[in-house]
């Protein structure tokens, strides 16, 4: 990524502990004004922490956090010009829904018309329109979740901050709030950052995404840069499902698993260096004993709607998940294949920045290689 | 030996229940209603009550006990929010509750009998302004002794009910206020304040109802004036053995208190269900 | 903002020490060698023996006892009896006729109380004294043992009734195995309310005890109005000793019920009985 504009939000080498707890360890961000960003992790990864230190809810052991370029430590929660939609809502139980989402421009001083206006175009945004006059023990969880939303937005935020705002909902209404925010953020314009726990959420949501774990940003990239080239074993194995091979990585473009060498695309590692392998699912394909590049026995399988998941075992013993259009027979010994491109390559203990730079290394040798 | 059917059950479970109901809760009412009511033969009168409404005496001292009521209650208001407010912020709260709770369970007449000691004109506050140079004062036996007393030993019990309703409030929604862009005041008046009325007025019940009938206190700090409904009622059952004047002002203060409970009482919230 | 944290630390211990200045006071005084609550004499026990050789007051203090004992117990039993027999009533408008029932004597000023029982024992030809004492500390325990009692049998977990129905228990079994056992910290606190409250009590007692009777509240009001005398102020330090045990008795039990239960019962107070 290569903009030269301030971000809006930037975290630098931030950490925060509980007494000897460490909560979050060197953590560094940079958000872009007006877009779409998702914090995602295990329960207890951090999460929640990082979002209420952007809301000023949490105050750092080390590290800044700076606001369009200022340094924003010490400026209190009502001084920033971000709103939070909370995991569990915080409705005021006292105001009904007018009243709640007037809250934020009443205190502002705002005129009683401009107040009216305010609250009816955000309830017009959520299409809770018809609520106002409603207590919020009337509504039902989407409809508070709504509210919570239009609450947070009628203070013109720069920043809205979701804590896992959807976690509560159904599975149909969970996917319509999905496009619905999405919708408003890009209405809007403004910047959002979106905590979840669920990967799928995720990839279907954001501009870009951080995956945390224990306190650590792992990743940081687009949604395809996150999925096509986890970082690591714990990236590979939380973001969608993954084959997680160990091999051997012999040469350039040659690596070996289960005991077998194959073509693959990726360099710039020393010679015979251990790495993990992944291969996704549905880069996988059944064939012919023949036409495969490994045999398998097909040891389970269960419909998904669209494909069959499969899961094979090879002759190394190392099970494998398969994601297949065909049905095939339980105990029926058939042919793997991939293509050399669908083989990913991780090294162990390798940073995100050591992992930019033998990517920009390995790019420019393709470069060279062209010329 | 225990009875076998559930209705025998439930007789045995009520009887001496019931009779303690009917002989000490309806009885007594029923008899100070009466006493109120009638002459010395058992008829029918109206005088208590016409003597009691003819006198000025009489409605001035029932207006001050209610004044002097609100005031305790007032004061007690002012010094126990901040401080159920403040202790709900602390770590150890429920310990630190504890401590308020705790002079509660001594016995009222020797907290009393304190300010006896301390208030007299050669006790300890006389001493202690004696230092600044102010000459000793008539501190005991005024108004501002007996409401200062009254107020000492309702705190608790102002503290306790605030204490409870502040600390059920969701700390989430202090979070979204601030968040929202309300400063510590702003989030106090608009939505802790009025999340923690319940516990206001149970307060206010806990507190203004027996300072309507205080009469130790007035004897031993209010110097012996007959300033409270509850003085009156003492003196007239105890010293001038009128007793049908006497239930006249318990029926009154009867009524006072179920007024204030009406007031007090947590209404629903439906007023904003129509707003325009 | 450290700095308005200060703020109201200062203001907490003020109302901390106003809190207990005036306990503070009386026990310090209780060790003046002087005879009165001014000035300091130097550091004596003389009060506390004068204490323990005067008889009258040491009767007075087993009476008080006896009648807290005698009524919480009595209190416990009946009050526990009417809580079943409420949770017992199907109708939720009888359950709640009685339920204001029981909190009328609560809710009550002692004044209206103490007066309308001095009618009620005089209609009734009753002599005054220990007997009309204890029937009225007997009477303003009930409800606040119903009170205390009533939300364990609520939260009481209806599928463990039918299990033991189920299992076959009879009326005696139900009771004595499965109920009481869950209500017991209900019972027992409800007991500890009604005891404090009996040795807590001045007004109700002033009206109903006769000459020959009397319990601490009533003798030291007495005393107090003759002129002060620190014997009261060794006793109110022992007092206050007694108090304490009973407070972290108390505090021990209630909280290891909250910690069995999740909504335990909260540290309820006596009402302003007494004043
Ligand atoms: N006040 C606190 N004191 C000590 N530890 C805390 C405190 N608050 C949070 N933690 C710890 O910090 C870690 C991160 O918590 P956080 O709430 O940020 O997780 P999260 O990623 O939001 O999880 P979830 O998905 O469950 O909401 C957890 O291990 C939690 O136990
Ligand atoms: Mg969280």
């Amino acid at each position: 990524m290569t903009n030269t504009s301030t971000p809006i939000i930037e975290f630098k080498n931030v950490g925060l502990s509980y007494d000897d707890d460490e909560i979050l360890k060197n953590i560094d961000l940079e958000l872009e004004a007006g877009k779409f960003y998702t914090l995602l992790g295990p329960s207890g990864s951090g999460k929640t922490t990082i979002l209420n230190i952007i809301s000023g809810q949490l105050k750092v052991t080390h590290g800044d956090i700076l606001f369009e370029g200022n340094v924003i430590n010490d400026v209190p929660v009502e001084k920033r010009r971000m709103n939070t939609v909370f995991q569990d809502y915080g409705l005021f139980p006292n105001m009904n829904v007018f009243d709640n989402v007037a809250f934020g421009p009443s205190i502002k001083g705002l005129s009683k018309k401009e107040i009216k206006n305010k609250v009816t175009e955000m309830l017009s945004l959520v299409k809770l329109s018809q609520y106002a006059d409603r207590e919020i023990t009337e509504l039902s969880g989407g409809q508070r979740q709504r509210v919570a939303i239009a609450r947070a937005l009628a203070n013109d935020p720069d920043v809205l901050l979701l804590d896992e705002p959807l976690s509560a909902l159904d599975y149909k209404l969970r996917k319509e709030m999905q496009y619905e925010l999405r919708e408003i953020q890009q209405r809007l314009g403004i910047t959002f950052v979106f905590v979840t726990h669920d990967q799928e959420e995720a990839l279907a949501m954001s501009d870009w995404i951080y995956v945390m774990n224990d306190g650590v940003i792992q990743q940081n990239g687009s949604p395809e840069d996150i999925y096509d080239e986890p970082i690591n074993h714990f990236v590979a194995d939380f973001i969608g499902e993954s084959n997680i091979l160990d091999g051997i990585m012999k040469a350039d473009y040659l690596v070996h698993f289960t005991g077998k060498d194959f073509e693959n695309v990726d360099a710039g590692m020393r010679p015979n260096e251990r790495v993990e392998v992944v291969l996704r699912p549905e880069d996988l394909d059944l064939t012919t004993i023949d036409n495969g590049k490994l045999v398998v026995t097909i040891d389970d399988q269960s419909f998904r709607g669209d494909y069959y998941e499969i899961t094979a075992i090879d002759d190394d013993g190392n099970e494998w998940q398969v994601q297949a259009t065909n049905k095939s027979k339980i105990g029926e010994r058939v042919g793997l294949t991939f293509d050399p491109e669908d083989i990913h390559i991780m090294r162990f203990n390798e940073s995100e920045n050591d992992f930019d730079a033998r990517l920009e290394r390995y790019e420019d040798d393709v470069d060279d290689a062209k010329k | 030996m225990m009875p076998k059917s559930k209705k025998q059950r439930q007789l045995f479970y009520v009887v001496p229940y019931s009779i303690w109901l009917i002989l000490f809760v309806f009885a007594p009412l029923v008899l100070l209603l009466f006493q109120s009511l009638t002459t010395s033969n058992g008829d029918f009168t109206l005088h208590n009550y016409a003597v009691y409404f003819a006198s000025g005496t009489y409605l001035k001292m029932t207006f001050n006990s209610v004044w002097y009521a609100f005031l305790i209650t007032l004061i007690t208001l002012l010094i126990s929010y901040p401080t159920a407010y403040l202790l709900n912020q602390l770590k150890q709260k429920q310990f630190w509750l504890l401590l308020v709770i705790l002079p509660t369970w001594i016995n009222l007449l020797l907290k009393t009998y304190a300010f006896v000691g301390l208030l007299s004109k050669t006790g300890t506050v006389n001493n202690f302004i004696g230092l600044l140079g102010i000459a000793p004062q008539q501190l005991l036996f005024s108004d501002w002794s007996f409401l200062l007393v009254a107020a000492y030993i309702e705190i608790p019990f102002m503290i306790l009910p605030i204490f409870n309703s502040l600390a059920e409030i969701n700390p989430r929604l202090e979070q979204a206020s601030h968040d929202l862009g309300a400063n510590k005041w702003q989030t106090l008046r608009r939505v802790i304040l009025p999340l923690s009325m319940p516990g206001i007025k149970a307060g206010i019940q806990a507190v203004f109802i027996p300072s309507l009938s205080l009469f130790m206190i007035t004897r031993l700090i209010g110097g012996n004036r007959v300033i409270t409904l509850g003085t009156a009622i003492e003196e007239h059952f105890l010293v001038t053995q009128n007793w049908r004047l006497g239930s006249t002002i318990g029926v009154i203060l009867i009524v006072a208190m179920v007024i204030i409970m009406i007031l007090t009482r947590d209404r629903v919230r439906k007023s904003s269900r129509k707003r325009g | 903002m450290s700095k308005k944290f200060r703020w109201a630390n200062i203001y907490l211990w003020f109302v901390f020490i106003l809190l207990y200045l005036p306990i503070f006071f009386l026990i310090v005084y209780s060790f003046n060698s002087g005879s009165v609550m001014q000035g300091w004499s130097g550091f004596s026990l003389k009060h506390y023996n004068e204490l323990f050789s005067d008889t009258r007051i040491l009767e007075i203090l087993v009476n008080t006892f006896l009648i807290a004992l005698l009524s919480s117990l009595l209190a416990s039993i009946i009050g526990t009896g009417g809580a079943l027999y409420i949770y017992n009533l199907k109708h939720t408008l009888s359950k709640n006729v009685f339920l204001s029932l029981n909190n009328i004597l609560l809710v009550s000023p002692d004044v209206i109380i103490g007066a309308s029982f001095l009618i009620l024992f005089t209609v009734m030809g009753f002599a005054l004294g220990f007997t009309s004492v204890l029937l009225s500390h007997i009477a303003f325990s009930i409800p606040i043992v119903v009170l205390m009692v009533l939300p364990r049998l609520q939260e009481m977990n209806q599928s463990l009734v039918a299990a033991a129905k189920d299992l076959g228990a009879n009326n005696w079994q139900m009771l004595s195995r499965v109920i009481l056992p869950v209500i017991s910290p209900g019972i027992l606190a409800g007991f500890f309310m009604a005891f404090t409250y009996s040795l807590d009590d001045f007004a109700v007692t002033f009206f109903v005890t006769g000459n020959g009777f009397t319990t601490l509240s009533v003798e030291v009001y007495s005393r107090a109005r003759q002129g002060v005398s620190l014997e009261i102020n060794a006793l109110s330090a022992l007092m206050f000793m007694v108090s304490l045990l009973l407070v972290l008795a108390y505090y021990v039990i209630s909280t290891r019920a909250v910690r069995s239960k999740k909504r335990g019962t909260r540290l309820v107070l006596p009402a302003t009985e007494g004043l």
